[in-house]
């Protein structure tokens, strides 16, 4: 080999050892390609949550990557089945970082879950965006490395409920069903300082969301006199709730929180048409499940997935949930630039404000900010059709440190 | 609360807890006619429930099949998958080791399998209503108010639980099922077969298990997991006594009712928490159950 | 009632000390070797693996040993994970006077349920105590100012003196101690007067009476022996994790464990310890597949049930045994 080639080959070989080094001390990361961590329940009673989630983030992802990927590099994912659960949520989390060495997770639709990752997330500073869990505990107090609530932050799904029922129905007698689990904790506590301010008594009975017979807690409700029923339950107690209150001549509003609108379709089959006289549902998308505006994102996954579009349930109705946590991702390493690293990609995050086209309210991040979206709009749902009402709602509710 | 208040409670609890318990009480006489003739408590019982929920769902949903076809198809279909279970499945544990863990654990392998392949048709994730067949129009019984759809609930099970009642006490099947039970050794000297008696046993129980299902879909709207009932069973057969044909009927309406009660003069939290909280106070204080009689070692 | 037991443990089969040796002497090389070689996740699952270890030594214990069909196990469990995690937030002491504690709360409940369980036998006893494991759950989703309820607990790190324990790898070798100390116990119990009247009892109470032993002392102290080993198991999940849930703490836990018990091997601690490590294996492998995990899981069951209820261990045997002399 003559001088010259070998100098500069060794010149090449250097510059490209320098460069590297700079982007090989993150993980997950080479010139070509960025690793993703997914996880979500993929398997197990809670599947509804997060299968289809899943496969919108991907779908999304395969998108970016056709279009020519981020700075040059492809986003390479890799998914891990969390259970819904604690235990399996952790050891997905710990596979991911440990063993196939992501550069950051996205991932979580189960909000207790989320909340054991917490601790692992924040000593090994790898940055996390949860899909659709709402994770209220793991956002507040904010952390460096998390994000999330790109659903909803249920401490907004309980005050915006009331703020809703005081300002539509001038209600100032409540009641307020929900779960005795995490969600329910969250939710009741947001909904207070709302309550407070509108002046509004609330009646609470918080249920199992494994129950069977509701006449107890209904009866209960009924005696309370209310001039509104806020249900902030998942949807087949909330189906059982309204069929009971048909059943017993109930007709006053009946408001059923985001965290219950499994499918209204089918929540029109279970209770029928006849229940939903006096009905409200509150929604944080920007148009209702199959409507015009989300039709591009239901062309996407019939064109990624022509096999599942074509069983029934699916997609399955939260699948649109996956867009704005992906987007947010990616918006996210864009901003980091040529040369991401994990800081960079965090800081980015932190003042990240966007309309994601999916959700009714902008994702927004802020300094002390880790919730993305506290918005939500009202559905008047008859059975057939469904009216949006005027009006964004959000609730009052402001972190604490105790 | 105020008296008015409370007699409404008070009435409407016992009222939709007899609708309930009604079904209770039918899975509940599934279980004990399984264990007062083999010994072995069916931890799958909830699943042959919700899955019979679900063969019936497929059929005349989305099959499109008339009900006077889904009904009875329902429930050969229960009856065989019990009765094959047992044949093929717990008589070749039972002849590889008699011990009763075994078994259990068995059923417990059982209800995993019914659970994953209900999961994987896709039916089972978003709650599913069962049509009502009876309307679900209200009814006023003094201060407490049920539906058409409740009082035909309670209606058919109690019917069901008394035709049971009369196949066990006054047939020859019956008899032979009572002599299994109460000494196998010796019913099988007499000529009984005994492999075809618990397959008989096994089918039956599907089969009640499955008109519970049939009963309560249209009620309490279906899931995969729909087959947890089945603690509020075992506790209704244990306040009953768990070897105890009518104790196990009787148990499931005190449960349906005290259900109620501790939700309504409780508190809602505390609902789940009654059918367990009933298990232990009976098992502890009378462990044979309200109609368990004194208790008695059987013989082998 | 039936006086049939419940459930008869398999026979005692004398080790072949050779490959058992071997057996042995590889297991301690991978033990030591683990954290070096892999990866933070392998060591998590291990772990993991390691507390269901003890976890089974527990339900040993009270079923392998003494015969009584304890289906609250995961109930213990729980109390000693909070016990121990509020004792260590509450007091600057080494860890492991934390996992005393939650050891100690745990088996006083289990003497206390051990006593009201006295008069129970076979299908009684085990709906009974699931009752209590059912009703401990709610007490953990509902106890609101002292478990955080429905929210979870985070669980502090572990210390040491000086040492504060931040991952799997820095937690790794105390689990490891932990667990060989628990079999350690275990396999003493099992050879003392206290393991003899164990078995006695399950084989025949009324013998065991003839003979002289004190048979509710010995059922009484059982449960208690067998809560406190799993109370000790919750402490050594705090080692390494940094969050309890009520959610894991129910009868899925117990079941578990169970399966495990008698997949290993009902009444050997090798088939205790051996199907942990298996199932344990199998259940995070399954993770894998979601389409079709529980499908599979339950088949397993059924299958083992069917052909192999003696445990893996002894159907090896069987098996190893047939092909070395035949038929």
């Amino acid at each position: 080999m003559s001088m010259n080639k070998t100098a500069a080959g060794v010149t090449l070989a250097a510059s490209l050892l320098i460069g590297a080094a700079a982007v090989a001390q993150e993980p997950g990361i080479t010139d070509k390609a960025i690793k993703i961590g997914i996880f979500g329940p993929l398997s197990g009673p809670n599947m509804a949550y997060g299968f289809d989630v899943v496969n919108a983030a991907k779908m999304y992802y395969d998108k970016i990557n056709k279009e020519g990927g981020i700075h040059g590099r492809k986003i390479e994912y890799v998914v891990e089945d969390d259970r819904c659960n604690a235990n399996d949520l952790v050891a997905a989390v710990k596979k991911l970082v440990e063993q196939e060495n992501v550069f950051m997770l996205n991932g979580g639709s189960c909000s207790a879950a989320v909340v054991a990752a917490k601790d692992y997330v924040v000593r090994n500073k790898v940055p996390y965006l949860m899909l659709n869990a709402s994770g209220d505990g793991a956002l507040f107090p904010p952390t460096d490395y998390i994000f999330g609530a790109y659903s909803i932050s249920q401490y907004a799904v309980g005050g915006a409920m009331v703020e809703f029922a005081a300002k539509q129905f001038g209600a100032k007698n409540v009641a307020y069903i929900n779960h005795d689990d995490a969600y329910g904790a969250w939710n009741l506590e947001g909904s207070k300082k709302d309550a407070e301010v509108n002046g509004v008594k609330l009646s609470v009975e918080s249920i199992n969301p494994g129950i069977n017979d509701v006449t107890a807690p209904f009866l209960k409700i009924r005696a309370a006199n209310p001039d509104a029923i806020l249900l902030v339950t998942y949807a087949r107690p909330a189906a059982l709730l309204i069929k009971k209150a048909a059943e017993m001549g109930f007709n006053k509003p009946i408001i059923l929180s985001v965290t219950g609108t499994a499918s209204l379709n089918q929540l029109a089959e279970n209770v029928g048409k006849d229940a939903l006289k006096n009905f409200y549902t509150q929604e944080v998308m920007v148009d209702s499940p199959g409507g015009a505006k989300l039709k591009p994102i239901y062309d996407m996954y019939k064109a990624a997935y022509p096999d599942l579009a074509a069983k029934p349930d699916h997609p399955q109705t939260y699948m649109p949930y996956g867009i704005p946590s992906a987007m947010s991702l990616v918006k996210a390493l864009q901003d980091a630039g040529p040369n991401p690293t994990r800081e960079k990609v965090l800081a980015a995050l932190k003042t990240q404000d966007f309309d994601s086209g999916v959700m009714a309210g902008r994702m927004q991040f802020g300094p002390e900010q880790r919730a993305a979206n506290r918005s939500t709009i009202f559905i008047k749902y008859d059975g057939t059709t469904m009216s949006p009402l005027p009006g964004v709602f959000t609730s009052r509710w402001t972190y604490q440190a105790k | 609360m105020d008296l008015q208040v409370a007699l409404i409670f008070l009435q409407q609890g016992i009222a939709s807890g007899l609708v309930s318990g009604s079904v209770y009480a039918l899975l509940a006489l599934a279980i004990v006619v399984i264990f007062k003739t083999s010994d072995v408590p069916n931890f799958a019982q909830g699943e042959v429930f919700m899955a019979a929920g679900y063969v019936a769902l497929y059929l005349f949903v989305f099959q499109k099949m008339p009900i006077w076809v889904v009904l009875p198809a329902t429930l050969v279909v229960a009856f065989l998958a019990m009765a094959l279970f047992r044949r093929f499945v717990l008589d070749q544990v039972a002849k590889s080791a008699k011990d009763l863990v075994y078994l259990v654990i068995a059923t417990l392998g059982l209800s995993y399998v019914l659970k994953g392949l209900v999961r994987r048709t896709g039916f089972g994730d978003t709650p599913r209503s069962f049509p009502a067949l009876v309307s679900t129009e209200s009814v006023m019984i003094g201060q407490a108010s049920v539906t058409m759809l409740d009082l035909t609930i309670f209606g058919t099970a109690v019917t069901v639980m008394a035709a049971f009642f009369w196949m066990f006490n006054y047939t020859k099947t019956g008899r032979v099922m009572r002599a299994v039970g109460m000494n196998p050794k010796a019913a099988q000297l007499v000529g009984v077969d005994l492999r075809r008696c618990h397959m008989l046993i096994w089918g039956l129980s599907g089969g009640i298990s499955a008109i519970a299902a049939l009963l309560i879909s249209p009620k309490i709207l279906m899931t995969a997991d729909m087959g947890s009932i089945v603690m509020l069973a075992f506790a209704a057969a244990i306040v009953g006594g768990f070897s105890s044909l009518p104790g196990a009927v009787v148990g499931g309406f005190v449960i349906g009712i005290v259900e109620n009660m501790v939700g309504l003069f409780i508190s809602s939290r505390a609902i789940v928490l009654a059918p367990f909280l009933a298990i232990l106070i009976v098992l502890v204080l009378r462990p044979q159950g309200l109609f368990g009689g004194k208790l008695t070692i059987k013989k082998v | 009632m039936s006086s049939t037991p419940l459930a008869s443990p398999a026979p005692a089969r004398r080790a072949r000390s050779g490959p058992v040796l071997v057996g042995l002497v590889a297991a301690a090389i991978v033990a030591v070797a683990l954290p070096v070689l892999t990866s933070g996740y392998v060591v998590y699952i291990a772990n993991l693996l390691l507390v269901f270890v003890v976890l089974c030594l527990g339900l040993h214990i009270v079923i392998g040993e003494t015969g009584q069909f304890s289906m609250a196990h995961a109930a213990f469990y729980g109390i000693g994970i909070y016990a121990s995690a509020l004792a260590n937030r509450a007091v600057d002491l080494p860890y492991p006077v934390a996992m005393l504690f939650g050891a100690l709360v745990a088996g006083a409940v289990g003497l206390f349920i051990g006593a009201l369980a006295l008069r129970m036998r076979d299908i009684y006893l085990a709906l009974a105590t699931f009752a209590f494991g059912e009703a401990m759950q709610w007490v953990f989703a509902n106890w609101d100012s002292v478990t955080n309820g429905p929210n979870g607990l985070r669980i502090s790190p572990a210390r040491f003196g000086p040492i504060e324990i931040l991952s799997d790898k820095q937690a790794y070798p105390f689990v490891l101690f932990f667990c060989l100390l628990m079999i350690g116990l275990t396999v003493a119990i099992s050879r003392s007067r206290l393991g003899r009247s164990f078995r006695a009892v399950r084989e025949s109470e009324v013998a065991a009476m003839a003979m002289g032993i004190d048979v509710r002392r010995a059922r009484i102290i059982s449960f208690g022996l067998s809560a406190a080993v799993a109370g000790f198991a919750g402490g050594m999940f705090g080692l390494f994790q940094t969050f309890i849930h009520p959610d894991s703490l129910g009868f899925q836990t117990t079941i578990l464990v169970l399966t495990m018990v008698v997949v290993g091997g009902l009444g050997s601690i090798a088939g205790a310890i051996g199907g942990a490590i298996v199932f344990g294996l199998i259940s995070e492998m399954l993770r894998q597949a979601p389409q079709y995990q529980e499908i599979i899981y339950g088949a397993i069951l059924i299958l083992f049930m069917m052909y192999a209820p003696r445990g893996l261990f002894v159907f090896i045997g069987d098996r190893i045994r047939e092909a070395r002399h035949g038929r």
